[in-house]
Formats: C-alpha cells, structure tokens, sequence
C-alpha cells in the first residue's frame, strides 16, 4: 500500500460504516487513531468483550508506521524478531478481525464532552457522532497533514486552485494541471489524469524538484513513456513565485536546475509533498496535559477525566518510553480499566488465550482438546 | 529527555526538521537551530529529515558533543521560534561535512 492518499488507497480503503446524521452510534468504546496501539487496543477491549469504533485523520490504518516508515524493519516487537510498519499493521488488522471494529476514516474528532449519563458525546470533523461510555485516545504524535508548499501567497488559493488532496477527481477533468510531488501519490495521481475517462484532464505537467522518485518503479516507467508520447510533461524544478490576474492563479515561476526561471501557466495546482504529524485538538479537550501529553496514571492508563484513557505515544507518565511494545502492555492495562464502565456489575478475571474457552469463543476459535 | 541538534547544523541550517516537528519545538538562530527541551516530546519525526544528521536523542550524542545540549536549552531561551521550512544558508552545501564549526556559530 502506498504511504500516502493515492487513487488506489481511496478505492481500496474499508469504506466508512453507514450512519444517520442526527443520531449518534451508541457503542462501548471510542479509540482514536488507528496505529498500532489503537489496533491493539481493539484486540485487548475485544477480549473483555468490549466493542470499539476507531476514528483516524488518515485515510487508511497505520498511522506512523504506514505514513512515516512502511518500508522500514522494526526490530523490537517481542517474538518477531523483524518486520516493516506495513507488516506490522497487516498482522495487527488480522489480528483483530474477529472483534469486528468499525473504523471511520479521514476525520479528526473535534468534540469530546462528558454527558450527564456519564457517556461521552464526541464528534468527528465529518460529522460523525457518537455516544460513547470510554474514549481510548491513541492518537501517537498528532493527526496528519499534508506539507504545504512554501510559497508567499500561494495559501490564498487554496481549494480554489491550489489543492492537497484530492477529494473528488471530477472537478479537475478538462483542466490544465500542474502536479508537484515526486512519490506515489503525484505519480499516481498523474497518470491518473492523463487516462482516458470521465475525469481526464486537459494537459497534465509533473513537476518534481530532481530527476528521481520516490515511486513504484513501474508507475516512473510508465509516466517516462507518456512523456515520449507527449501525452504529459516532466519538469524538473521548484515552485519559486506565482503570477495572479484578478484573483487568479494564471502561471507558477519554476526555477529549473539550470537556474532559469521560467513561467508555466495553469488551472489547477496539486501538491503532494506527503504528511506530517501535527499535534492538534487534544490539549483542548480539557485533559491533564504536560508537554502536550496526556498524563496517565500507570494502573490504567486512565487521564484525569475518568472513563477517559490514553495509550501508545501520546501519552506521558514517569518513566515513559514511547515504544510500541510499551504502548501494547498500556493497552492491555488500560482495556481492563474500562471494563468497570463498560459492565459496572461484571467481575473481570484474568483468562489466557491458550486455556480459556470463552476467550476461544469471543476469538471465534476452536477450543483445543488436551488429552 | 530531549532532542538536541549538534554542530552539523551550524552554517547550513537547512530547516527541512522544521515542518515535521508536531509541536514547533524548533528555535531559529542567524546560522543554527535549536530544540527547545522543555517543547520537545521525543517524537523522532524530525532525525530522518535533517539532510546532514544533526539531530539526535539526548542520550545518542556523542561525548565529544555534549556541550550541545546546554547549547539548545540556552539558546531557546533566547531564539524566536520557527515553524516553516524556508531556504537553507546560500553557503550550507560548502559547509555541511565540515567539523569543528563551533567557533562559527552566531548568536
């Protein structure tokens, strides 16, 4: 899978589960961010039966590990001695199927508020809603955004004629597109407009500031040959300066590797520079925060709202070391402190996987037979 | 803990750590950056993007080092903050592999 939002991660992301407008989906537990803490913690609730929605700002699982370092080995997951962040979350999102977790992506929540049920009512920038008796925040480092191009005044076209992502390919068809980027989603993207369809547009033109991608091979080569068939251009050069005319984005400067600059008019400019965490909302929700941390106690991983639980990188406690391993005891911890809010009247015990056959129920595996 | 940015960074100042930093813990000198350590929340997002390696977790700099890590805590005091990448130095590609730039820094 590609690390960023590309044509084909759009199609083959799960699709955001069904919802009314007006009414809020009344579940046990919300988690936010689905990184591999946040996966995990759907494994560890699952368990104690706990039925959970995932919220992330991404577009696909992951979070870190697919947007920062898909290809890289990590090396200190216990008993496997190495696999990339893809793997990782492959193996996690396998690893929970039987829990049936619904996932919303492409939204951040913008509200968290405490109801007088003791439920938590929290809303996602999609509008989604819901009604909640835990919040599981995982939200590692923050929510990613794109990388903007740094251009004095450009901002102000933005979702005008300046765009990030691409929401709906239909309103680019016939235009004139410059496309900045040089990993998978401007490759992607490009050819993508180039193709004969109901949005291809009128003239496609890469631009990337060195003859070299960080790309699928295949989609370089294929690109290359466009370009011979002058069915789109590659330019190699920056973005340096923009000329407007009554509003309007009417031609970028590029400063080629020669040093000349030279102007290229256009419709539609499209970056794609990749993302990068931000730390947002979250310091408002009126959590115990230091350094932009949530604070957590160790017995549960509970913030200073009860019902309110942080785990993985996000959040802060003496001695804490932001590793993976840590953030999936923390969800282990932090799924049993819940249970009280899920099922005040359950007596939780400790059960293993390997002998308990309601563990082996709610798994939907066979319990084995031992002579 | 913290992160630290080390003499590489001196005359080069590329800032490519300043658009990833989650929390715009970067301090911006005449020719230096600096991790405010009391902003810093030890995400390592920023190590892989500085094109010279100037950065790294308080307890991976190198002995020879160390006084860089009262170097950022001082200096942030001091720096206005930075939170957009912008050109490096005119000058950064003749100076990124040179050692010993200590004496060069600007305040």
């Amino acid at each position: 899978m590609n690390a960023q939002v590309t044509p084909t991660s759009i199609a083959a992301a799960a699709p955001t589960a069904p919802h009314s407008p007006d009414k809020p989906i009344e579940t046990h537990a919300v988690i936010v961010g689905a990184g591999p803490v946040g996966l995990f913690q759907v494994f560890e609730l699952g368990l104690l039966e706990i039925k959970a929605h995932v919220i992330d700002s991404l577009a696909y699982p992951g979070g870190q590990c697919v947007e920062l370092y898909p290809d890289k080995p990590i090396y200190d997951i216990p008993a496997v001695p190495v696999c990339t962040g893809q793997e990782l979350t492959d193996n996690l999102l396998k690893q929970i199927e039987p829990f049936g977790a619904t996932f919303h992506y492409g939204q951040e929540v913008t509200q968290v508020e405490k109801q007088d049920d003791g439920r938590f009512y929290v809303q996602t920038s999609k509008g989604t809603q819901f009604l909640t008796k835990t919040v599981f925040i995982a939200g590692g480092v923050g929510s990613f955004q794109p990388r903007t191009l740094k251009v004095d005044g450009l901002e102000k076209f933005e979702e005008t004629q300046l765009f990030y992502r691409v929401r709906n390919p239909a309103q680019f068809a016939g235009k004139n597109l410059v496309i900045v980027g040089g990993g998978d989603s401007a490759l992607d993207w490009a050819l993508d407009f180039v193709k004969e369809g109901p949005h291809k547009a009128e003239s496609v033109i890469l631009v990337h500031r060195r003859d070299g991608f960080r790309a699928a091979p295949a989609n370089v080569a294929k690109m290359k040959e466009l370009c011979d068939a002058y069915e789109m251009q590659f330019v190699v050069g920056q973005v340096t300066g923009f000329e407007e005319d009554a509003g309007k984005l009417k031609s970028l400067k590029l400063t080629g590797a020669d040093g000349v600059t030279r102007v290229m008019p256009l419709d539609v400019l499209l970056v794609f520079f990749g993302l990068s965490p931000k730390l947002g909302p979250i310091a408002e929700w009126g959590l115990g925060i230091d350094r932009k941390q949530v604070v957590v106690d160790t017995e549960k991983f509970e913030s200073s709202i009860p019902g309110i639980f942080a785990v993985g990188d996000i959040n802060t406690y003496p001695g804490k070391k932001k590793l993976i391993l840590s953030g999936f005891h923390e969800a282990a911890l932090a799924a049993f402190g819940a249970s009280p809010y899920v099922f005040p009247e359950k007596r939780v015990l400790l059960q293993y996987t390997t002998t308990s056959p309601k563990l082996h129920k709610v798994l939907g595996v066979e319990s084995p037979v031992f002579d | 803990m913290t992160h630290v940015v080390l003499e590489s960074c001196i005359r080069c100042k590329y800032t490519d750590c300043v658009d990833v930093c989650p929390v715009d813990c970067f301090r911006e000198g005449p020719n230096y950056l600096v991790i405010d350590p009391d902003e810093c929340i030890d995400c390592a997002v920023c190590i892989p993007e500085c094109p010279v390696n100037a950065i790294l977790p308080e307890e991976d700099v190198p002995s020879d080092q160390l006084a860089f890590i009262k170097l950022n805590a001082d200096l942030s005091r001091k720096w206005p903050s930075i939170t957009k990448r912008k050109p490096a130095l005119p000058d950064a590609d003749e100076w990124k592999d040179v050692k010993d730039k200590l004496g060069q820094l600007a305040r």
